[in-house]
């Protein structure tokens, strides 16, 4: 997920390539020293390290390095050249299913991890769900409060501009809701009729943000009224409001990288069980707010703080989740619409 | 003019580890993604790829867009560019120095940082809006920014050196004489500019706008940033591409396009050149 807010020119990520393997020579240890992860960066990696790495360095003496950003270009450029220089890598939902069918990822041992009770979704074949975030209505305080989608889309009594995701699956879903498509009735999306109803407000869209950051920065200025934005962007900033009535709950997900050492992977097991002590999470929830996949996580979250988290028991009843494996199929086909739709607004 | 082979030979020796380096780490790889886009899922030679550009109108109108977006920005960078570098060769040299510092100084800052910059002086509460309500020239605020508008601002401010600093060099070399004694025959004003000036200022002002055209159509940050994600340029939809997709055989095939284009441009310029030179 936030994968996608740090750009990085392809130059860059290729240039810094080589490097890493320069400075990781790919003899095999017999002892397993730091194990490295890909992740998205920002608060979120922040959280990882507080919540997941640390308690799994004190136990095992092993050391958690971690590197960001992570695009899926990046996992592709590792595993095509032979030159793998991480064990974890992390993904999107939809990404993982793209990922796994272009064979960049390894089953998980889930008996090796031995995980703690987890909400289903998030223990996957290929991946470990570690962070829930949500995706959904957010605006400032004081602007007149929207109750649906519906009222999103409707500029004539709820007037101002509008800011929505630059990313095909977190916008178009939202605009079948408006058009009075039930939540059960979402998949398999028409994203030709979600395109038209976009574009029946195109007056009022004024930004296609691409930036986590930019949602929240764009309310506090005033640049824009109403936003689709990031659960996590929002619900900590004291100006905003976040909406999480229909919002959509995604996964974030650590996968195994196909080729890494085996040793390393043996390692991550450990890490992987750490992730799934609803203690742990909960720590990780402290520096950034989204959420673990424990059931058991709410009862160790601050009373006064459960509202802004994605899997709290009064929100995550009131949205609906992703479906990642219609968009590892539709992807490349709904990108193209997309870019389309862009060019007319 | 030409100088002895041997002596030209000479030099060759001492470019040849510069040659070699361009040759392995810049010119292989980028010759290694080219031949990407013609290889099939498996790994046979295909124009696949090609034939996907042609049938998917997306990626011929993003290039058109690009290419439409870059000539603007371009013209408008000449708008500005060209009277800006006449301006500063009438100053005094101290005054030059110090034009020519502040037109160098935004170089020495960071991209992402100019093009942030612009939201703060631009956006609905931007200084310039601020300003103009205040004074009660508009009841709303002008929308500057996430449009083209806001685009071609930002590319004309990072691009604006890469035009002024020849055509200034060009400017300081011509002499003063030859309007004088255009002068001192009768003609206007406006006749020594159109004859005299202009001319001799052409050569330079033509390499500038080309250089400025070119790297105009690999912009990235401020598209993406001042256009509101609503002005999509070429390389925004390479990153979708390589990143996100990633469909490296098809941003390889978009990028051979855009090469071939910026090519034929410059052959265009080169055969113009030669031309005028002649």
């Amino acid at each position: 997920m936030e994968s996608k807010m740090q750009r990085r020119t392809l130059m860059r990520t290729a240039a810094a390539l080589p490097l890493v393997s320069l400075l990781r020579p790919a003899t095999a240890r017999a002892e397993v020293k730091e194990i490295r992860m890909i992740e998205a960066g920002g608060k979120s990696g922040e959280s990882i390290e507080k919540g997941y790495g640390d308690p799994f360095t004190a136990k095992t003496g092993i050391k958690l390095v971690r590197e960001s950003p992570a695009p899926l270009g990046k996992l592709r450029a590792m595993v095509e050249s032979g030159k793998i220089t991480a064990t974890l890598f992390e993904l999107g939902s939809g990404t993982m299913v793209h990922a796994k069918s272009l064979g960049l990822i390894e089953k998980l041992d889930w008996a090796a991890i031995n995980p703690n009770p987890m909400f289903p979704e998030a223990r996957n074949e290929y991946g470990f769900g570690y962070q829930y975030y949500s995706t959904g209505m957010a605006w400032q305080k004081g602007t007149k409060p929207l109750r649906s989608w519906a009222d999103f889309f409707n500029t004539k009594d709820f007037p101002g501009k509008r800011a929505i995701p630059d990313y095909v699956g977190s916008a178009v879903p939202f605009a079948l809701l408006a058009d009075g498509v039930p939540v059960d009735k979402l998949f398999p999306l028409d994203i030709d009729r979600a395109l038209k109803k976009l574009l029946s407000i195109r007056k009022d869209i004024s930004v296609v943000w691409k930036a986590g950051a930019q949602a929240p920065q764009l309310l506090n200025d005033g640049e824009v009224q109403y936003a689709i934005a990031w659960s996590g962007r929002i619900v900590e900033e004291p100006k905003l409001v976040f909406n999480f009535n229909g919002a959509m709950a995604d996964l974030a997900f650590i996968c195994m990288i196909k080729g890494s050492p085996k040793e390393e992977q043996a390692a991550a097991a450990k890490l992987y069980h750490e992730m799934s002590v609803a203690k742990n999470q909960a720590r990780a929830a402290e520096v950034v707010a989204y959420t673990g996949p424990s059931p058991d996580l709410d009862a160790l979250l601050p009373k006064d703080k459960l509202f802004m988290y994605p899997t709290a028991k009064v929100n995550k009843d009131v949205q609906w989740v992703q479906n990642a494996e219609y968009w590892a199929e539709h992807g490349e086909e709904g990108n193209k619409k997309w870019e389309t739709f862009k060019l007319s607004l | 003019m030409a100088k002895p082979i041997a002596e030209r030979r000479q030099g060759v020796g001492f470019i040849t580890p510069l040659l070699v380096l361009m040759l392995a780490a810049f010119n292989l790889p980028i010759l290694y993604m080219l031949t990407l886009g013609f290889w099939s899922k498996e790994g046979g030679f295909t124009f696949e790829h090609y034939a996907q550009l042609l049938d998917t109108p997306i990626y011929l109108r993003v290039l058109a867009n690009t290419m439409r977006v870059s000539l603007v920005a371009t013209l408008v960078n000449v708008a500005i560019g060209y009277p800006l570098a006449y301006w500063m060769r009438g100053l005094s040299p101290r005054a030059q120095f110090i034009a020519v510092s502040l037109v160098i100084v935004p170089f020495w800052i960071s991209i992402l940082v100019r093009t942030y910059a612009w939201i703060v002086v631009l956006g609905n509460n931007g200084m310039v809006n601020r300003l103009l309500l205040w004074s009660g020239m508009v009841d709303t605020p002008v929308s500057f920014l996430y449009n083209e508008l806001g685009v071609m601002i930002g590319m004309a401010n990072v691009l604006l050196p890469f035009l002024v600093l020849p055509l200034f060099a060009a400017m300081l070399r011509i002499d003063d004489r030859l309007m004088q004694a255009a002068a001192s025959m009768g003609a206007p004003n406006h006749t020594i500019f159109l004859k005299v000036f202009l001319p001799l200022t052409l050569p330079a002002l033509a390499a500038g706008t080309l250089l400025v055209f070119i790297l105009c159509l690999g912009f990235y940050v401020t598209p993406a940033i001042l256009g509101g994600g609503k002005v999509t340029m070429i390389s925004n939809l390479l990153d979708i591409l390589i990143n996100q997709i990633p469909r490296w055989e098809q941003a390889s095939a978009v990028s051979t396009l855009l090469l071939i284009v910026t090519l034929a441009i410059f052959a265009g310029y080169r055969a113009l050149d030669r031309k005028v030179g002649t």
